[in-house]
């Protein structure tokens, strides 16, 4: 259906908007792939992210609560004589 | 972080007249932009205003901007004391647009929406061009740096849609 518009995405024709996104540093291959879903699946697609995101945001702050836990026992560490 | 099935159906479910602006539009116009709330521009009639409330009513709103000791109430007086409205409720950030900065009221965001089928419903979207405006008349840094890409896509789509 959109076949056309990821043609141009991926072959973007000059000094049009399309060049001057990828100029800019937008991943045209990734608006090509996401045209090739349907709206349901593209919104599916955005709360897996959301939920990856979310993760890995979790998995960061608990490991930035062991990096403190680990400074604060080696400064609890009594010192050797 | 936003339960869209959740928040999309209870709206749909309840004939909430609404549109989807913000993030989720453009990521259902093939960006790949990520938003973790929901922004929708509601109409402001009194029957409306009913609907949203029983839709919602379920996910337990409050302001996000207020203290959780300071009383609120779901209600439609609520409702009609302001236009733009955040959100937090059990499934996620909310937020409803009685109008949107560059486009207008509700019947004109209306006016610029496509219609998208999204879990068995008609969901009215903001269309690329409405969000262009919309991000143009925000011109806050983080709504300019989406615009090449939804330029790029309405240049792509131009003779397609």
């Amino acid at each position: 259906m959109n076949e056309k518009a990821i043609e141009k995405l991926l072959n973007p024709p000059p000094n049009g908007k399309i060049a001057a996104a990828k100029e800019f540093g937008i991943d045209l291959t990734l608006l090509a792939r996401k045209l090739r879903l349907t709206p349901e699946e593209r919104l599916e697609e955005l709360q897996q992210a959301m939920e990856s995101f979310e993760e890995l945001r979790r998995e960061a702050e608990k490991s930035r609560q062991n990096d403190k836990t680990k400074v604060g026992n080696r400064s609890a560490r009594p010192a050797q004589s | 972080m936003i339960k869209l099935r959740s928040a999309i159906e209870a709206l749909a479910r309840h004939k909430v007249k609404f549109v989807i602006v913000g993030g989720v539009a453009i990521n259902l116009h093939s960006s790949a932009y990520v938003t973790y709330d929901l922004d929708f521009c509601y109409s402001r009639e009194r029957e409306n205003l009913k609907r949203i409330v029983e839709a919602l009513a379920h996910f337990k709103p409050r302001l996000r901007d207020f203290s959780e000791n300071l009383p609120f109430i779901w209600d439609e007086q609520t409702l009609k004391s302001g236009t733009n409205f955040t959100f937090q409720t059990n499934i996620g950030d909310i937020d409803m647009l009685g109008e949107v900065t560059g486009v207008g009221a509700f019947e004109d965001v209306l006016a610029q929406s496509k219609v998208m089928n999204l879990f068995g419903f008609e969901i009215n979207v903001l269309s690329i061009e409405g969000l262009i405006k919309a991000k143009k008349a925000a011109g806050r840094t983080k709504d300019l740096l989406v615009l090449p890409e939804l330029e790029a896509l309405q240049e792509a789509l131009k003779r397609e849609e």
